[in-house]
């Protein structure tokens, strides 16, 4: 819808996407499932922020809750999402349709499933370009072999005739972020962009990402389980949980400095190159929580190695550390006494340790 | 499943606990069809001792005379009397017997067929599929119902030619009729089947080990094909009963005692002023067909055999 | 291009087995000489007669020749003699042929008609009610065999709404178009119901997983409307059970229509192949038969080479292979 991107011109003063206490709870004949339970944060014009967290913390349902992509049937969403300080929370897909691909657009994981494999992929790129743009087909079409230059495919004007069965799974996803880019939108989400990927192309996907990104001043939303694939690429980081956020901060704080006994897990299970070869990784022990009947208390604690009877009776406030820009959930976070009382205890007794892998 | 919980289930029901077993009870419509089964079962085999189901040859007299469609659906009749004043219930029943028989008979011969075609073509590949596959081919390329016509008339008169054919009567014609029939779909699907068995783990380490193409068929794949054979067969049981009335409609169905086909058409002409003589046996035939479906399409479900669900 | 000469041949060694074993079946057991003569004839009749109804026809040569001299009338259209009748097969097949084509055509049309949007809605809005009554309704109509639903719809249509008069004999549209539709409406109406049915189940669960797929999801998460994501990309997805099945149901469609015509009382090939195969016409049992085999050959073959046509991977592959 023009009115919305226009009423809410593109330099005022509100952040460009607001999140307050966001619940996405789906009903199943379980019970109700709370995937995503009271998130609320900020994310500026041109800034990316990194999604981090297992599966079934909530992540990529809150990527979709934002877009509105969930189906309505069986799907309560509470809170309030501003974009552009517009709500936009309460909005049906009829409505959020003019704000799709032209606003806000979104990657896909699985580039091989993403395109529809009996169409020219020039026709998927343009389709967008013709349905909010109103482009002609001709301008459409110079438009998509723009774009294709620009996500460095070469040939482009060949490609665009191809069908994606033809094109390799880099260059897929490469299509793909030329279609999501098409319209000029003001927020990206990528979910999980790389994980399909040959480890060779996914840098190159992330370190493009993140270009057009800055070229265009885009916001983007990073969604994935890998804190390594957001070390280098966001600007913030959020860590999601049980379908909580655990922890927030700017990427250089979070690495520096990390409170949530989780993200320090999530760090240890990453491989690093200074690491002596062989090093054993260390793998968080237990499964995510039941999102039905999820735990009292830190969501957390029962798989925490520093959980104390607190954590498993009362639920941690998110608070801000000395620097307001880094909030974490947890009542004895990493370098608190009890944390180091712990630590020390759980290197006498290594069996509990080795009882994790 | 809904949407949502498909969608959820990449996500989030992974983190969740599988949720306990709640025994299912079956639903509806396949209760529904067991039990119209089972009492046209039991109705057929012992018509004779059964007080209410008439003899098949008993005529109902209206003030001691019979006469065409004198009674309408009520007490003394329930679904009236056809045109020679016959219990059309009654007649429904005794029909039933013959119909399900041909129908149960020409599905174990499809069956047996199928299956023989079917693992032959799937297992060994090439030069046998081709062959099979030519025959599976020119079976489906002829109509079937046409197919069917050409095979009971020709049998009817070779009969007359070739005495050995004798004990070849209209049952027995139509049953090995509707078991040809029978045999294409059935090898098609058994065919595909056998070709996935044949990759499988457990097929390739019986290989691996020597076991002969025979011992292998017979211990390894045979077994695994049971549940799309049963699941085939029963809703395949369906689509052969209503052939055996389209037979019996056009004039080629077993003269006694006469099927439902046949009872419908007779009433064709009457249909205005005796809708009874057609209306119920074609309830029963329906009836018969969509429990068959019915139960085959929930096999079809819980085995996930796509080609057999309807 | 190798792909589709493969197809070809297959289906073309088919045909000709298929009529080769109509015609052979259709004389085993007429041993004695000038036995298929005197069946074709019927009654009985002068032996100068069979004789030189023989010698025309070379019914007393062997098989593969008299195949042959069929085959050769074939491609000049010449289907034989039809003896009960006494006149050319195709002089008097041509009406009828004509019926049974407008059945054909008409209840596939209306089958699909019918079966596409209501499929593509209940897929849309799955799980919703109408989805499930809709999904009971065509449950249902599957099982119904055409011998049921000719009498019902008959009761309904013609007698008790009396909505359409008794079946003239006017069949052609160019004579009266008016009555033309009147004529057919009920017996495509038995034809088109179990149809729609069968296609609109085999769509819908297609649908169904099609619209569970990323790009799907992607084409809504570009702001492609719903409709058009429905019939742009969702549908030309999922078309294949359909249009394999298109290939399935024509034999069981002639079938059908051999039901309805004896049913209706309607001059058609499958009302004429029932007398024919009674009467012992052996020319026209083989003309009408190879028609048909004929039809639902090449109608494979369509649907086989349409794949391509719709999916371009398989169009890749076959171009490679």
């Amino acid at each position: 819808m023009s009115n919305i991107s226009q009423a809410s011109s593109r330099d005022t003063g509100a952040p460009l996407l607001e999140l307050t206490d966001v619940k996405t709870h789906f009903r199943t004949r379980r019970g109700l499932v709370r995937a995503v339970d009271g998130v609320s944060l900020t994310l500026e014009r041109g800034k990316s922020l990194g999604v981090v967290g297992e599966s079934g913390s909530g992540k990529t349902i809150l990527s979709r809750s934002i877009m509105g992509l969930l189906p309505t049937k069986g799907t309560e969403r509470h809170g309030s999402i501003r974009f552009q300080g517009q709500e936009i929370g309460n909005l049906g897909r009829k409505q959020m349709r003019h704000i799709w691909g032209r606003e806000m657009a979104m990657i896909f994981q699985d580039p091989m499933t993403s395109l529809n494999p009996l169409m020219k992929i020039g026709r998927q790129i343009t389709e967008p370009l013709e349905i909010h743009l109103g482009m002609d087909k001709d301008n459409a079409w110079a438009t998509a072999e723009r774009l294709l230059q620009d996500v460095r495919i070469p040939e482009g004007a060949r490609r665009l005739h191809q069908y994606p069965h033809e094109l390799s799974g880099g260059m897929r996803q490469r299509v793909m972020i030329a279609i999501a880019m098409a319209c000029g939108p003001t927020l990206l989400f990528a979910d999980e962009p790389t994980t399909a990927l040959d480890v060779t192309v996914q840098a190159q996907i992330l370190d493009l990402l993140n270009d057009q990104r800055k070229e265009r001043n885009m916001s983007l939303i990073l969604v994935t389980h890998d804190l390594g694939v957001v070390a280098g690429h966001t600007d913030e980081i959020a860590v999601m949980y049980g379908g909580k956020l655990v922890e927030k901060a700017p990427t250089r704080v979070l690495f520096a400095d990390m409170k949530m006994p989780y993200t320090e897990a999530l760090m240890q299970s990453i491989p690093k190159i200074d690491d002596p070869s062989h090093t054993r990784l260390l793998a968080i022990g237990g499964r995510p929580p039941d999102l039905v009947n999820p735990p009292n208390g830190c969501r957390f604690a029962p798989r925490c190695l520093y959980a104390r009877d607190r954590c498993l009776t009362e639920e941690p406030p998110l608070r801000a550390t000395d620097n307001p820009e880094h909030t974490y959930a947890c009542w004895y976070p990493v370098g608190s006494a009890e944390y180091y009382q712990a630590k020390a205890r759980l290197a006498e007794t290594p069996v509990a340790v080795g009882g994790l892998d | 499943m809904s949407a949502t919980a498909e969608l959820i289930s990449a996500d989030i029901l992974l983190a969740t606990k599988p949720p306990r077993r709640r025994r299912k009870f079956p639903s509806l419509g396949v209760v529904f069809a067991f039990i119209w089964l089972i009492s046209l079962t039991v109705c057929t085999l012992f018509a004779a001792y059964i007080p209410f189901i008439r003899d098949y040859d008993t005529q109902i007299k209206v003030n001691g005379k019979t006469g065409r469609y004198n009674l309408g659906p009520g007490w003394t009749a329930w679904m009236g009397t056809d045109a020679s004043s016959h219990d059309v219930f009654a007649r429904s029943i005794h029909g039933a017997r013959i119909t399900l028989m041909i129908g149960v008979l020409a599905t174990i011969m499809g069956l047996v067929l199928g299956t023989i075609l079917g693992v032959l073509a799937g297992y060994f590949g090439g030069k046998v599929d081709r062959v099979v596959s030519i025959i599976v081919d020119c079976l489906l390329a002829l109509p079937a119902l046409l197919l069917a016509l050409l095979l009971v008339y020709r049998m009817d008169d070779l009969k007359s030619v070739y005495t050995w054919l004798g004990w070849l009567d209209r049952k027995w014609e139509i049953t090995l009729t509707l078991g040809i029939l029978a045999t294409a779909p059935l090898a098609r699907i058994v065919r595909a089947q056998t070709m996935g068995l044949r990759e499988r783990e457990f097929v390739l380490a019986a290989r691996s080990l020597g076991a002969k193409g025979g011992r292998v068929i017979l211990r390894e794949i045979l077994p695994n094909l049971v549940p799309a054979m049963v699941t085939v067969a029963i809703t395949g049981l369906g689509i052969l009963i209503a052939a055996e009335g389209a037979l019996a409609f056009l004039g080629l169905g077993v003269e006694r005692p006469v099927t439902w086909g046949k009872m419908i058409i007779d009433g064709r002409a009457d249909l205005k002023r005796a809708w009874w003589a057609t209306v119920f046996p074609a309830t029963f035939l329906f009836l018969t067909v969509v429990s068959f479906n019915m139960l085959g399409d929930r096999l079809a479900r819980r085995f996930d055999i796509r080609e057999a669900a309807i | 291009m190798r792909y589709a000469l493969q197809r070809f041949t297959q289906f073309l060694i088919v045909f000709f087995l298929v009529t080769f074993g109509v015609m052979v079946f259709m004389r085993i057991g007429l041993n004695k000489p000038g036995d298929p003569a005197r069946t074709m004839l019927g009654g009985t009749v002068s032996q100068e007669l069979i004789d030189s109804t023989t010698a025309k026809f070379h019914l007393d040569s062997n098989y593969f020749v008299q195949y042959w001299f069929w085959l050769k009338g074939m491609l000049t259209l010449d289907f034989g003699y039809s003896a009960p009748n006494n006149m050319a097969v195709t002089t008097y097949l041509k009406p009828r042929v004509l019926t049974t084509v407008f059945l054909g055509v008409y209840s596939i049309f209306f089958a699909l008609v019918i079966a596409v949007p209501l499929a593509v809605y209940q897929a849309y809005k799955r799980d919703r009610s109408f989805d499930k009554l809709s999904s009971f309704a065509t449950f249902f109509f599957i099982s119904v065999p055409a011998v049921v639903l000719a009498p019902l719809l008959k009761y309904v249509f013609i007698d008790w709404l009396a909505w359409f008069p008794r079946l003239s004999s006017k069949i052609y549209p160019w004579d009266d178009l008016v009555g033309h539709f009147k004529n057919f409406f009920v017996p495509v109406l038995v034809l088109t119901i179990p149809l729609a049915a069968v296609w609109t189940r085999l769509l819908r669960a297609d649908m169904v997983q099609t619209l569970q797929s990323d790009f799907i999801t992607l084409a809504s998460a570009k702001g492609v409307p719903p409709s058009r994501v429905l019939w742009g990309h969702a549908l030309r997805n999922s078309v294949f059970s359909l249009v394999t099945s298109v290939g399935f149901q024509l034999g069981g469609l002639v079938g059908g229509a051999l039901i309805v015509e004896a049913y209706f009382n309607m001059k058609g090939m499958g009302s004429l192949l029932v007398v024919a195969i009674l009467s012992s016409d052996l020319f026209t049992v083989q003309a009408v038969s190879a028609i048909l085999v004929a039809c639902v050959v090449l109608v494979n073959l369509g649907v086989d080479l349409s794949y391509a046509l719709i999916d371009p991977r398989i169009r890749h592959a076959r171009a490679l292979s």
